[in-house]
Parts: structure tokens; sequence; C-alpha cells
């Protein structure tokens, strides 16, 4: 199942704007939809929306969340092997491979180098194939 | 059990349909070049020319592509050679592959041809063919930039819409270079395919895979080989080492080792140019050279481009080779093909029998010559056809660096003789990867057998031109492979008398290695040492999967390939290397310095089940469960 969106939606493409799947479509003012083809239910749109009217996959009302307090990757960077799974899975382009700190460096790993783009999706964590990644909410 | 999802889309009318594999194939021939073979036999009419419109192309993928195993990245192209005539597999990293599969999809096969520029979409389980009037005419990087940002992406350049015979398909900033895959998406009017979809390849035993697949990523980077040496050096380390050996072609093949060598190897690079090391997405190893070219950070250099656009053209300028490289990336060619194609251009200069413009040693020019390439403008219409065509317009066949066609890669085969066979052997035609990649052993690893022997050679070529064709068809890197030789060797060093001991045994290796592949069979035994890839395939899949059914799986695939070759008109005669290799020593006085082909190729056609004359033998095919097309 997917997240579903309501009649109590304005069109205000809060929700558009943040998937990170593309899957949410809709013009300014009209009744937005989402693809559930492509929907990966990671709840962005329902934290993201004013009017409450989107459906989680089981059919709850999605409850708004501010912003500041959306889940953020912390990443392992220990257990990292920079393979940039999770960097080509942010469509946000929030994670980025660091910087090698001097020539020769091999030591790199994926940071999260634009928090302010991130909008706590947690596709990363999910993708990260060792389980390197956790989501957690700032503090 | 879940099969893989075909689609096929017929250019010419427009018409999009599922193509199922049956579990019978899936089960036989897995995926990746393996089915790319089988479904080229079953679906390419015989006698088709390569850039006909009724020539078909497989753009598939393995069943570990995508799912977070190291190395998986890849998708193979599977063809037929616009350079050689016979089968034609390229394989490539970057996001196409992976995305292909999460738009619902494991393989695209195209045939037909657009009656105008095409672009392929697959999205979300949806093929559709939108009009790329616009696209045409663009090199790699625009067309990357108007194509839309996150889906994945393979397209050609203007090498691939001029039909320039070793043109390849990019994806990001990888190639699927050789053989000439470019050629044949351009002559079916396909600028570019690309795709989006959220559909996580699904495994048939999650918890058991993730848990080997952090087993083995903590494998591959604690070797020092894929863990140390290749993401410091990339493959571009191998120059130094090549050329210690004599194994590093230079002046177009006509000696082994190059005294200015060093000022294009590996550690230069690493010490002047390189900027950081990267790698393909889902990949612990981080092969990949980032350099500046025109103040921009752009992928660098492989050692086979190295090599070619160094030594073999009497070169020691690296800003220059990398250059090079990237424009024949942006221009959308195989740098090995290229390079051979001026190498071969600078020699007949030299001999007076022809004259491009291009003299060895002299590369100013080099980067007008490339555009001029690509463009297949005047007379470098025919460098643009590959050495084999120049050869026969020009002459000089003796000294025309191609084995069937295709161009040798930059391993000097007189001083790696198991690679000479190689390249005569390898199905795809010159090719280092196909023809099993023995110069690891020989001329350019830790380990160093006796590399003018011809003993053991035909087994080792066997063994690692199978296990090779088997990582691809899973949908592995083959560089992912390179952890089986033992991490001890590299930690004592290649001077270390067991080390040398070693390699010196592995001459006597010939029987034993018989032996084991003839009783492949009875390997029912996982190891990450050896071939990681078959249990992680196993996990994978769901399939009983161990090393001996992995080999098999290889040798299938081989055989396969051999099988269209032959309905191509390719025969045991095609076995064969440019006169420079097998009549001419590399050393003056050193009679042992060539490659003994005529020994080491009947022994090599026993050891593969092949009749004298290098036919699959039916008693090989039914063993191999493959049935005649």
């Amino acid at each position: 199942m997917a997240h579903r969106i309501t009649e109590a939606c304005t069109g205000c493409t809060a929700c558009a704007v943040l998937c990170p799947v593309f899957a949410i479509t809709g013009e300014r003012g009209a009744l937005h939809r989402v693809n559930e083809a492509r929907c990966v239910d990671c709840g962005v749109c329902g934290r993201a929306c004013p009017k409450g009217a989107v459906l989680d996959q089981k059919g709850a009302p999605c409850a708004a969340v501010r912003r500041p307090v959306w889940p953020k990757p912390v990443i392992d960077a220990g257990r990292c092997s920079a393979c940039s799974v999770c960097v080509d899975e942010c469509t946000k382009e929030a994670l980025a491979i660091s910087l090698p700190r001097f020539r020769g460096d091999l030591r790199v790993f994926a940071q999260l180098a634009a928090p302010e783009k991130c909008v706590g999706c947690g596709l990363c964590e999910r993708a990260c194939p060792l389980g390197a990644i956790a989501m957690e909410v700032p503090t | 059990m879940n099969t893989p999802r075909y689609v096929k889309v017929d250019l010419t009318g427009g018409r999009v349909e599922d193509f199922p594999i049956s579990e019978a194939y899936f089960r036989r021939y897995i995926g990746g070049k393996c089915l790319g073979a089988r479904l080229l036999l079953d679906l390419m009419p015989k006698g088709t020319d390569a850039l006909a419109p009724e020539s078909v192309i497989i753009i598939n993928t393995g069943p570990l592509t995508g799912t977070g195993a190291p190395s998986t990245s890849r998708f193979n192209m599977s063809f037929k050679n616009v350079l050689t005539g016979g089968v034609a597999s390229s394989n490539c990293g970057g996001q196409f592959g992976a995305m292909l599969r999460r738009a619902g999809y494991e393989g695209i096969i195209l045939t037909g041809r657009a009656p105008s520029p095409v672009t392929v979409e697959i999205c979300d389980g949806q093929v559709k063919l939108l009009d790329a009037r616009e696209l045409w005419g663009m090199d790699t990087e625009q067309v990357q930039q108007a194509l839309p940002r996150h889906y994945g992406k393979l397209f050609i350049g203007p090498a691939g819409e001029n039909l320039v015979r070793y043109a390849g398909a990019l994806s990001g900033e990888r190639i699927a270079g050789r053989c000439g895959g470019g050629a044949v998406l351009g002559s079916k009017n396909v600028k570019a395919l690309i795709a989006y979809g959220t559909k996580r390849p699904e495994v048939a035993r999650p918890e058991r895979f993730s848990a080997f697949v952090q087993k083995w990523v903590r494998f591959i980077r604690s070797h020092p080989m894929t863990g140390d040496s290749l993401p410091r050096y990339g493959s571009a380390g191998l120059v130094n080492k090549a050329n210690a050996s004599h194994a590093l072609p230079t002046h177009n093949f006509k000696y082994g080792h190059f005294d200015r060598a060093d000022a294009v190897s590996g550690e230069t690079l690493a010490e002047t140019e390189l900027t950081r090391n990267s790698g393909c997405v889902s990949c612990p190893i981080r092969c990949e050279r980032r350099v500046k070219v025109y103040g921009k950070e752009v992928k660098g250099p492989e050692y086979e481009t190295l090599g070619f656009f160094g030594p073999n053209i009497d070169a020691d300028d690296l800003p220059k080779a990398l250059e090079l490289n990237y424009l024949a990336d942006l221009l959308g060619m195989d740098t090995i093909s290229l390079a051979s194609s001026i190498a071969f251009a600078m020699e007949l200069k030299e001999r007076g029998m022809a004259d491009f413009g291009v003299e060895f040693g002299r590369v100013d020019d080099l980067p007008d010559v490339v555009k001029k390439i690509a463009r297949r403008e005047g007379i470098y219409s025919d460098l643009a056809n590959g050495t084999k065509w120049l050869s026969e317009k020009y002459g000089g066949q003796e000294f025309a660096m191609n084995s069937k066609g295709l161009e040798m890669a930059s391993y000097e085969p007189r001083r790696s003789v198991g690679m000479g066979l190689g390249y005569a052997t390898s199905n795809r035609g010159g090719c280092h990867l196909n023809g099993g990649y023995v110069p690891l052993l020989e001329s350019v690893g830790v380990l160093q057998m006796d590399a003018q022997t011809p003993a053991a050679k035909a087994e080792l070529a066997v063994f690692m031109q199978n296990a090779l064709e088997a990582v691809s068809s899973a949908g592995c890197c083959l560089f992912s492979a390179q952890t089986f030789i033992p991490a001890i060797f590299f930690k004592l060093g290649p001077n270390h008398i067991v080390t040398r001991i070693t390699g010196r045994v592995l001459s006597l290796a010939g029987p034993p290695v018989r032996l084991m592949l003839a009783l492949s069979d009875l390997l029912r035994f996982n190891t990450k040492y050896i071939l990681p890839h078959a249990k992680a395939l196993g996990l994978a899949t769901g399939l009983k999967m161990d090393t001996g059914r992995f080999l098999r799986l290889g040798e299938r695939s081989f055989n396969l390939e051999r099988l269209f070759n032959l309905r191509e008109g390719l025969t045991g005669k095609d076995d064969a290397l440019p006169g420079r290799l097998t009549e001419t020593p590399q050393v003056e006085g050193r009679p042992d310095t060539v490659v003994p082909l005529a020994k080491m190729l009947p022994r090599y056609y026993r050891v593969r089940g092949w009749s004298a004359d290098g036919v699959p033998r039916a008693k090989k095919l039914r063993r191999l469960g493959i049935e005649a097309s």
C-alpha cells in the first residue's frame, strides 16, 4: 500500500516539493495525487502536510511534524565503505562522500553535507548495504 | 520463483511488449552476458549486419545488480560486434543498471530502427519512446545535462551517432566502450535510454544476503589489492609493473618497455594530477581517478588508456593523456580501439604506407585528430573504422594489433603469453577481460609465473575466462574477483621467496587446474576467498549455487558466445594474432619472446572440450545444458 491524499488537500504543493521519489503530482491550488506505483511510504508528505490530508499505508491520517524535528541520518563513519549507495539514493542531494583530508587519503565516508536539504525520508538508511546509517531525531 | 522481466521494443513501429524469460532459461543462463548471449542466438537472424535495423541489442542486468552487494552497479549490453562480426558484450558501471531494475525491468531488448532520434524512457514499469531530435549532436556532457536529473541514463555521443565503429555508450561517466555498442545504438537512432523507478530488487533470502554482503565488503576492504592498491593508484598502477616485466606495449606493440613510462604511471598520477579517488555506486573498491582537465574535475584514465596514449605512441605527456581520455569520453569512444587505431596510423606513416598526419612521439595535435575521428571528417573517417579495416585498405596486417578485428588492450602478449592465448581465443576479439586476464599471474600481478612458457597457460586461461564470465553474468564488476589471490602474497611482497616459489609452481598447475575444471560439479562449497559471488548469487536468487555451479555458468556463457561466433562465420582460424606477436621476437636474439600460439591453441581446445578446429563438441554442449538454436 501507498500513502494517499484526501479531499482536504488544498494544493499547497508542500508534499510534492518534498517527495524524494517525485511520486506526488498536482497543480497549485488543486487536489494532489500520489503515484502508488512509485510511493515508498517514507512519510515525508504526511509530516509536511499542514492540513492533515495525507493517509499513511494503513489508512491512518498522518500527523504534521515541525521540520527541525524531522529525523536525520547519522552515519557510522567506521562502518561506511564510501560505496555511495546512499548518496545516489538521496535525490535531495543532502549526502556526499567526504573529501580526502590530505593527498592520498583513502579514509573517506558518506556524510550529511547539506542537513538543510534533508527531508528525513530514510531512504539512505534503507539502502545502506552495511547498516551504517541510522535515522535519529535531532535533539 | 521470480523470473527476470524483460521488455522488447521494436523501434521501427514503436511497439513495446513484455518479453517473458522462462524459469528454465533463468536457472540455466542467470542473466547478464550469459543470458544476453542466449537471447542473441535466439533473436538475431543469422548473418544480420551489426548496424542493420534487424540487428538486436540486449541491455540487461544480473541478479546482483543494484542489490547492494559490492561492485554491482553493472549492466551488460549484448549485441553483434561492429568490429568483428561476432558476439559482443560490453559491461559498464554507472547508475543505469540499478535504475533499470528499479524501473521494473531486468533487461530491455531493442530491435528495428526509429524513424527519427528517440530517447527510450523506462519509468515505473512503463516504456515510452520520446522525441530526441534536440539531443542529437550533443556531446555526452550536454546530453546528460539535458536529460532528467535523477534518472539512470545510458546515452551515446557524437561518435555513436556518426557510427564510429568503436563508439561506446555511457552511463554517468562510465562507458561501455568496447565492440561498438554506441554505433549500434546510433544506427537505431537511439540517443539515450533513461530509467526511473522505486522498486527495489528483491532478494530471495534478505537477512542472510545482507549479513553475507557485510562480510564480503569487509573482506574486500581488508584485501591489499582491492583495499589499498586499486583505491590508491587505480588500474593505472599497472603501468610500472607491466613496464618492469617488459609487457607494456610500446611503439605500437613493437617493444615491451618504455624508458619514460614512469611519467604516465599510476604513481605519478597519484602524486601530481589526482584530486581524489572515487567509484561506481555500491563499490567499496573506488578505483576511479578524479583529475582536472580544462579546469573541470572529470574522470581520470584507466591503465589501458595511459598505456596507449603514452608508451604505445612513444609519449610521456600525462596531462595530454588525461585530455585525450576526457575527449574520448566526451565524444563517446572506446579509448583502447581509438588509441590503437592512432598508433597503427603512426606506424603506417613511419613505413610510408599512409599519412594521417600523426607521428610517434607527437601528441600536440592528437586532440584535434580525436575530434575529427568522432566526426568522421575526411580521411579520419578511415581511422574510425578500426585497425582491421585500415590494414585491409592500407596493408600492414602483421602490425594491426587486433584479434578478430577488436583491438588488443595494453598488455604485450610476447611477455605474457597466456594473454596472447586469451586475446586469440576471446569471443569478442582482442580483449584482456574476455580473454581471461592471465597477465594478473604473469606480468602485472604479485605472483610472477614464467611468462614465456606455454605450460599451464591453456588451463589457467580457460579457468579464468570461465570465472570472469560468471562474475559478469551475476552482475558484478570483475575487479571484485581480484581478491582471489591470497592477501598473504601482497604482504610478503613480490620478491619474497614464498611468493616467488608460488609463482614458479603455477607453471605446474596445468594438470590440477584441468582436473578441477573437469570435476567442477564436485566443488560443492562456497568460500569468500575464491569466488564470493557464487554464494551471493545463490542467496539473491534462491537457486542452488556453489563454486562449481558458478564456474559451469561461466563455461556455459563462454560456449554460447562461441556458438554465436561460429554461426556468424568466425571459426578456429580466427583464433589468431598479428604476425608481429607470433613471428617476430620482442627481443632480438631471444626466440622465446614470441607468443607460441600454435603450441597453446590445440591444448586450449582440448581443455575446453572442443574439436581440433575449435568447435564445441555436442557432448560438451549437452553437459552444459545448451540447446542448439
